[in-house]
């Protein structure tokens, strides 16, 4: 994202990217690597939605989600009319199987924008960060499938993410949490019809179920989150602030979702079920690709204050070594891509047990839904 | 996104009928080995008014289902940057991958969509870290990718979820062919990215799952997780990499696997770049 | 009809229960967020809006084009200019709508908004920079414009950008529509979307407890004689609007003159907690 830059010079970004790169790192905010800047987080604030939240970190950014369902008619890929009666008939068994049917649900039904001041909703950084939360949200193929009504209709879920404030680091994060906890207090109407009929709703708001179910067999299931992990040298940061994306050498953004598992005592083990799930992931551009560059006092004339001629093969030669390898203390944006052992120790970290991303999760069971 | 200025197709379209035949037929089915890409054919050098232009072809499958995707890239620059623009020590790389209005089952319009430009976004990440940006202070370059025909073929109606899928194959071609033509137009990078595709696939009864690399989502029942990644084989570094699905076993190392195996494809494609390029070379030489 | 002559001749009362001249409720939070200088949150009834300034700041490399759907005030050189950026969300109306920012009734809105702060804020004081207005509607139900206007009041004040006055504002309507012909209707305060849709309206700003009209908006068409009852009880809702205001601002200063004594940064915490 172009707009991201920070004014940081190239020896504060030098400075900056050695102290991280210590072993333990220092960040700027005196956090550890894999702690998360604190927020505060309510849902359920906006009646007119199906589902709402609205969370702030501590730096100030600021984001609401709304989600809005609205009923739609199915439309099969064919464009025929009858295509239904025609699928009907050609699996023989006369329809009886919901979970058969809902192999139709499609993740189209799902819609999402993302809305950040004084980038144009169009910005090609912008889709991205739309996408990047879509597929997190329908790489399991489950979430389409709860959208799923009858044969001819089916839901269809707008979800509009706003950033309030302007982007003070990268928002990834925040609008990841921020849209798990709106989808948690999601409710759609209490169906009431049945077959393949028009549907028809219950008007009591009271009895609409969750979207995500808390009670029964299917309880305990929650949408993905995303974490924004940035590796600086040896070290792995979660929740980078701008100031440290500005010196990363790479940035990941991680999807996972939580499996519970079944075990066959209900009663037991709820919280150790927990299972974390990759389900998808993304590099995303490190804006310290854009950084100005440092100029080494070997390079720099001005700073030696002497011009001889005659070293000038040698200092061309240096001036060469230098593009080359990175010297101590001089800032240089980063070149190439990744090892993959790099981003290997980056899921590594997201997924271990007790790790990051159990903790954010434990956290944001925490927030009271309501 | 009515588009006034040009004169458009009509805006429904009848289709021919498609049989469902439930079941995959034989001759759908993947015919090459797990660990084989498809044949490819890059030229470089197919547009004289560009910078530098590449032509990626995929060698379609025989018989009524076959379509291979062809792709173009030009590029543009480096240039100097408008005078309205900010200051930039480093070069200005602009990406822009699009479908041409006919080359899916489904049109695509003029204005690019939501996808279009995350793939966009997805090979802007894959050649920057390529580039040796800052060798052109205050330029810019423009690199144009279109996609003259898709991999979906008239199947795809009724298995509407490949598309889903194919966007993997489509960026993996995006970045092999941007790479050529990037070399094509003598911008300095650290080393050639190539794009590869690799897929975790079940097999019929859903039991079994295998690492295939270049997956076409037609031949395969379903396709449980994939993965592209850009690849410098000199440096042994992903650029960028892409992944979602989902991993059925608990065990971790399944993501490791998968993007080995995608980086594995990737040096297939490698070799194909650095022997068109070299072909390329050859013939200006004599 | 919202104001079936019926039920509204025999108890005078609208359909929400309200009197003709009872505002709806309203409640508002100044400093909602730590990162902007100025930020308010603003209730009237159902519609909800937020507000965040930035600036006076200095003006942004892709500000000085114009950016795509702000209302930007130019060739004022020698004072700060003002954008106003109006976000609709698309949650925020009972059907999902989309709005652009290229949408003509939001530009119109960012332009009287825009308009009316340029008028009255000391912008001299801060000559070659930019005063960034976002403002965003998380839930609509009438008034829309008046309750973007108070709340970008309070985030200027917020933001400690020097005005003139409170410029505060309130929706007044006609009991029946034009097409009735009834010379007798009486006038609305602060009206909800339902009315809205059927009712004559405008939206009247004042300038503090002046009767000063800053801002003064009114697209249905309605008899002149009824015009100027209307803009009487506007007029007067704004002074009740403002009193409300006012209140809000003194309330949160006297809680920021208890805590005078703690750490900025401590202060901070407890004003995201309520």
């Amino acid at each position: 994202m172009a707009n991201q830059q920070t004014l940081l010079s190239p020896a504060e970004l030098a400075y900056l990217h050695s102290s991280l790169s210590l072993s333990p790192p220092i960040r700027p905010d005196g956090r550890t690597a894999k702690q998360f800047r604190p927020l505060t987080a309510e849902t359920g604030i906006l009646p007119g939605t199906n589902g709402s939240a609205r969370v702030c970190l501590a730096d100030g950014t600021e984001a609401i989600v709304g989600v809005k369902a609205e009923i739609e008619k199915t439309v099969d890929p064919l464009g025929g009319e009858h295509y239904q009666e025609y699928v009907k008939s050609a699996s023989g068994a006369g329809g009886g199987d919901a979970e058969e049917d809902k192999r139709g649900a499609r993740g189209e039904w799902l819609e999402m924008t993302v809305e950040i001041p004084g980038l144009r909703d169009d910005d090609a950084g912008t889709v991205f960060l739309a996408e990047l939360l879509r597929e997190a949200l329908l790489a399991d193929g489950e979430f389409a499938k709860k959208l799923w009504i009858n044969r001819r209709f089916h839901w269809r879920l707008y979800l509009d993410i706003i950033l309030i404030s302007p982007p003070l680091s990268y928002p990834l994060p925040l609008l990841s949490l921020t849209t798990h906890l709106a989808l948690l207090s999601t409710r759609l109407p209490r169906l009431k019809s049945e077959g393949d009929e028009d549907p028809m709703f219950d008007d009591d708001w009271e009895a609409s179920p969750f979207l995500y179910p808390r009670q029964g067999a299917a309880a305990g299931s929650r949408p993905p989150i995303t974490l924004l992990v940035v590796a600086v040298g040896d070290s792995i940061l979660f929740d980078p602030s701008k100031e440290e994306l500005a010196v990363a050498d790479s940035a990941l953004a991680v999807s996972l979702c939580e499996v519970r598992t079944q075990k066959g005592d209900e009663s037991m083990e709820v919280d150790s079920g927990r299972e974390l799930r990759l389900v998808s992931m993304r590099t995303v551009d490190p804006p310290s690709r854009l950084t100005p560059p440092g100029v080494p006092s070997t390079g720099n004339f001005a700073a030696s204050g002497t011009f001889d001629p005659s070293s000038q093969k040698k200092q061309q030669q240096q001036q060469q070594r230098v593009e080359e390898y990175p010297q101590e203390g001089v800032w240089k944006a980063p070149l190439g891509g990744t090892r993959f052992a790099v981003l290997d120790s980056i899921i590594r970290a997201v997924l271990e047990k007790g790790g990051v991303a159990d903790e954010v999760l434990d956290g944001l069971e925490g927030v009271d839904l309501s | 996104m009515a588009d006034r200025r040009r004169v458009n197709g009509p805006g429904s379209s009848t289709l021919p009928p498609v049989y469902d035949d439930g079941e995959l037929d034989a001759a759908l089915r993947r015919q090459r080995a797990p660990d084989a890409i498809r044949p490819l054919y890059l030229k470089t050098g197919v547009t004289p008014s560009a910078s530098g232009s590449a032509y990626l072809e995929i060698e379609p499958r025989e018989g009524e289902h076959g379509s291979g995707m062809k792709l173009t890239c030009t590029v543009h620059g480096p240039r100097s940057l408008p005078r309205s623009a900010p200051f930039s020590p480093y070069m200005v790389l602009s990406t822009h991958v699009k479908f041409a209005p006919f080359a899916t089952k489904q049109r695509r319009g003029y204005l690019r969509d939501s996808s279009e430009k995350d793939l966009s976004t997805h090979l802007e990440t894959a050649l920057r870290g390529a580039l040796i940006a800052d060798r052109w202070p205050k330029s810019g370059v423009d690199v144009v990718v279109t996609i003259i025909e898709g991999e979906s073929t008239r199947q795809d109606a009724v298995e509407r979820r490949v598309e889903e899928w194919d966007v993997m194959n489509v960026l993996g071609g995006c970045i092999t062919v941007a790479s050529a033509a990037i070399a094509d137009a003598g911008i300095d990078c650290v080393d050639t990215v190539s794009g590869g595709v690799a897929a975790l696939v079940a097999s019929k009864d859903g039991k079994d799952a295998s690492i295939v690399l270049d997956p076409v989502a037609l031949e395969h029942e379903s396709i449980l997780a994939a993965c592209c990644v850009a690849y410098l084989p000199n440096r042994d570094e992903v650029t960028n990499l892409w992944f979602k699905g989902q991993l059925p076993s608990p065990a971790s190392c399944n993501h490791q696997s998968l993007v080995s195996r995608a980086v594995q494809a990737s040096r297939g494609t490698h070799g194909l770049i650095s022997a068109s390029l070299s072909e390329a070379i050859g013939s200006t030489q004599n | 009809m919202p104001l079936d002559t019926s039920t509204y001749s025999l108890a005078l009362l609208r359909i929400d229960g309200r009197r003709w001249n009872d505002l709806r409720r309203l409640h508002a939070q100044i400093h909602t967020q730590d990162a902007a200088d100025g930020s308010s949150y603003l209730e009237m009834g159902h519609t909800k809006v937020m507000c965040v300034v930035t600036g006076p700041a200095e003006p942004q490399a892709g500000q000085k084009k114009g950016t795509v759907g702000s209302a930007q005030a130019t060739g004022q050189k020698e004072g700060a200019s003002i954008v106003v950026n109006v976000v609709v969300a698309g949650f925020s109306s009972v059907d999902r709508k989309r709005r652009g920012r290229n949408d003509r009734r939001i530009q119109e809105m960012e332009i009287t908004i825009q308009k009316a702060l340029a008028a009255n804020l000391h912008t001299h004081l801060f000559p070659h920079s930019t005063i960034t207005v976002s403002l965003h509607v998380l839930s609509q139900d009438g008034s829309l414009l008046a309750a973007l206007i108070n709340a970008t009041t309070l985030a200027v004040i917020d933001a400690g950008i020097p005005m003139t006055d409170y410029i505060t504002a309130c929706t007044a309507g006609s009991t029946s529509s034009y097409a009735a012909g009834d010379d007798a209707a009486d006038p609305l305060l602060d009206l909800n979307t339902q009315e809205e849709q059927e009712l004559p309206y405008l939206t009247v700003g004042t300038l503090g407890d002046s009767d000063k009209v800053a801002v003064l908006v009114c697209e249905s068409r309605v008899q002149v004689s009824r015009l100027e009852g209307m803009l009487v009880v506007g007029v007067d809702g704004c002074k009740q609007v403002r009193r409300l205001l006012d209140g809000i601002v003194k309330q949160k200063g006297r809680k920021m003159i208890k805590e005078g004594a703690v750490r900025r940064s401590d202060m901070m915490a407890v004003s995201l907690d309520d």
